[in-house]
């Protein structure tokens, strides 16, 4: 199974229903780490943790909206299936709203617990691999020049050799050589591979 | 036949019939009633001026199943002969008296049975009212015509027919007046339970009835050589009978009279007292009249407070119940949640276990654990609904030893899954050994829960790191003390007025929570207080009376 190295951490306060939890997700074939409580989840997740987050909805000490927002504000970029005694809309709508995964009521429904876990993890798989080439592609950026820089905003821009040597005032022929390196340095072959490249570097516009 | 049944069907045989208490009871009390209305005779007239074995004999009927009267009616036959032969009156006329006497007993059991449901109560005034003009008047008024006749009859004596049927009147609407509700008072004194009173109680009983004891042999049995007697003297007893009306209800009163009755009858059938006239039967008669005048309006005032205070009582128990169900109104989403969470955890369990014994049925011991998860969670599922029920009911007040630890931890389970959903953390800080305390588990259950959930209310608005209500237990000398702290804002007005009715800061309250707590916590004989805390936030002090350590 594709997912038997995936992990999944279950939050829940109730001992006897994080057990079950547990013990349901095991038996779907997924690894599983349980936590009775947020804090001692807060304190005790590893760096760089993957996978996804199933979580019960109210909790004392911090609710499970309250843990979602303490795990934004420290970059846990894992996605969050919750889990609700109660299914009360305004919670929820803020719940999707924060990018929770699904909203699931207890009792909670086998299928539709598992079809959540593994949306939330191949979202997190998407997630991590969209990552690693955005840090790929910033290593390659971070390798140019200066002048091979302003040579690739020019190029990306659509502008012609002529024009950018134009502007930064200086020979067209020597923009043909910047623009050969940092073409070979960014490692595309064409200009529509280069500007898909930039694009995933910049942030989304609204 | 196996061993059990043997012994279990001689022990019935062995066990007495129902009736043969009664009316042994009957026999003893009968005889003795006799003797004392012959003691109380006024010499030289064979004239008895309170003859209770007819009240007696009736009072026992009203507290016995009609089926078994024949019984009780049996039992007076001996007692009757016992009593009356040694006065020496012709057999025929002994006879004849036993079935007057059992005449207004079934008269007086049997018209009141016609109108009152049960035994007569004395906290009625509907039923009293009924007792009286049965037992101590219509019971003696037409038994009087057939005694009367009998005597005629049988010729003994040389008495006029109405005076006969008036000299018997009185003796008997006396004896109904001061037999019959003594003997209600007593028998529902002991079938609600024998209450245990306090030690001051009993001394308050003593001092009142030596006082009265007192007044009335020194005005109605002390030697009287004045023609003239100051009205003043009838009222002396009437400071202590109010006592007794008042602080001790039907009871007192009904156990005062027959005390003032007899000092009052001792002192002039000795010829002491100011009930002196010139013939023995207007003495009897003006000490009759003045003991029924003294009676009837006392024994009614007493029933009337007792009424009142039995409607209120009852009226309370009502709010009482209604602002119970009210709140766990307002708690049944957090209740769901709670039954929710062990219907999740058995579901889960039970959808791992299918997918284990499909795919891996060798693994017994998980399905051993997940079996006992199950067991566990269905079993928290059934106390959720335990506590419910109990909480949902709607009973008596029912005193009995409690531990307020486990009060405390019972609330908590009950209000856990509201805290919850309110991301409260509720935090038991209990003391490790304490006395036990006394009173009703529904209604302490009910103020305590009633100060969590005001104190989660009051923290709706703080820091998730703030909402922390802690409840204590702690015990000092003679008291137990149960405190809900929390971390709100405590209050913006003087702490009394929360406790008043009708005073609420919630928008959907009644303003009655408190206000029922504090009078369920005083009629606990303790109390309820609310302080605002120097770090901050409020807390809730109840003290309760401990109970004396077990050996």
């Amino acid at each position: 199974m594709s997912f038997a190295q995936a992990n999944v951490t279950v939050v829940d306060d109730d001992v006897l229903v994080l057990r079950s939890l547990d013990r349901l997700l095991q038996s779907a074939g997924f690894q599983v780490e349980i936590f009775s409580s947020p804090h001692d989840f807060l304190e005790k997740r590893g760096a760089n943790p993957s996978g996804c987050i199933v979580m019960d909805l109210s909790m004392p000490g911090l609710s499970g909206l309250e843990l979602q927002q303490a795990l934004f504000s420290t970059r846990d970029a894992r996605p969050v299936v919750f889990i609700s005694g109660q299914g009360s809309v305004p919670a929820s709508v803020q719940a999707m709203k924060a990018g929770a995964i699904d909203f699931l009521t207890k009792p909670v429904d086998e299928a539709k617990l598992i079809g959540a876990v593994r949306v939330a993890l191949d979202k997190d798989r998407a997630a991590r691999e969209h990552r690693a080439d955005q840090a790929a592609i910033t290593a390659r950026l971070s390798s140019l020049t200066p002048r091979e820089r302003e040579v690739l905003i020019g190029v990306v821009a659509g502008k012609l050799n002529k024009q950018i040597a134009a502007e930064l005032g200086t020979a067209e022929k020597t923009i043909k050589v910047h623009r050969a390196r940092m073409m070979r340095k960014m490692g595309v072959d064409s200009v529509a591979e280069l500007v898909r490249l930039w694009t995933l570097t910049q942030p989304p516009q609204a | 036949m196996d061993a059990h049944t043997t012994t279990a069907s001689v022990a019935a045989a062995l066990r007495p019939p129902r009736w043969l208490l009664p009316a042994l009871a009957v026999a003893i009390g009968y005889y003795l009633g006799a003797r004392l209305g012959m003691a109380f005779t006024l010499h030289p007239h064979p004239i008895s001026t309170l003859w209770p074995p007819n009240a007696l004999l009736l009072a026992a009927l009203l507290l016995t199943p009609r089926r078994d009267w024949w019984w009780l009616l049996l039992a007076a036959l001996p007692a009757h002969i016992a009593a009356e032969l040694q006065s020496g009156v012709p057999t025929v006329m002994v006879l004849g008296w036993y079935a007057s006497n059992c005449s207004e007993a079934l008269i007086g059991a049997s018209l009141l049975r016609a109108f009152v449901r049960g035994v007569p109560r004395l906290d009625s005034l509907r039923d009293t009212g009924i007792l009286l003009l049965t037992a101590a008047l219509a019971a003696p008024v037409f038994s009087s015509f057939i005694d009367a006749a009998l005597v005629r009859l049988i010729g003994w004596g040389t008495s006029d027919y109405w005076d006969l049927v008036n000299t018997r009147l009185f003796s008997n609407a006396l004896a109904g007046l001061m037999v019959v509700p003594l003997i209600l008072a007593w028998a529902a004194w002991l079938a609600a339970g024998a209450g245990r009173m306090r030690g001051a109680r009993y001394a308050e009983a003593a001092v009142l009835f030596s006082g009265l004891l007192a007044v009335c042999l020194h005005a109605f049995a002390m030697p009287h050589n004045d023609a003239h007697t100051a009205p003043a003297v009838f009222y002396a007893p009437l400071p202590f009978l109010l006592w007794a009306a008042v602080r001790f209800g039907p009871i007192g009163v009904a156990s005062a009279l027959p005390a003032m009755a007899v000092a009052t009858i001792w002192g002039t059938v000795h010829g002491l007292g100011p009930f002196t006239t010139e013939t023995p039967q207007d003495t009897a008669r003006e000490m009759q009249l003045f003991l029924i005048a003294a009676s009837v309006p006392l024994l009614l005032l007493a029933v009337a407070l007792a009424e009142r205070a039995r409607i209120e009582r009852e009226s309370r128990s009502q709010l009482t119940h209604l602002s119970r169900v009210a709140m766990l109104g307002e708690l049944s989403g957090g209740i769901a949640h709670e039954l929710n969470q062990p219907l999740t955890a058995i579901l889960s369990n039970a959808q791992a276990a299918q997918h284990f014994l499909a795919n891996k049925p060798g693994e017994r011991a998980i399905l051993s654990e997940i079996l006992q998860d199950i067991i566990l969670a269905d079993k928290r599922a059934g106390d959720v609904i335990d506590r419910l029920r109990a909480m949902f009911k709607r009973g008596e007040t029912r005193t009995e030893a409690l531990d307020a630890n486990r009060l405390v931890r019972d609330v908590m389970s009950l209000a856990h899954g509201d805290m919850t959903t309110r991301g409260i953390e509720v935090i038991p800080r209990l003391a490790a050994s304490l006395p036990e305390i006394s009173g009703d588990r529904i209604q302490l259950q009910q103020v305590i829960l009633n100060l969590i959930v005001n104190a989660a209310d009051a923290m709706s608005m703080c820091a998730p790191n703030d909402r922390l209500l802690t409840v204590h237990t702690l015990a000092t000398k003679g008291r137990v003390h149960i405190n809900v702290v929390d971390r709100g804002p405590g209050f913006t007005v003087a702490p009394d007025i929360l406790f008043e009715a009708f005073y609420t800061t919630k928008p959907q309250g009644l303003g009655l929570g408190l206000s029922i707590s504090k009078s369920i916590v005083s009629a606990h004989g303790g109390r309820l207080r609310a302080i605002t805390r120097k770090g901050g936030g409020a807390a809730f002090l109840i003290t309760l009376p401990a109970l004396p350590r077990r050996p």
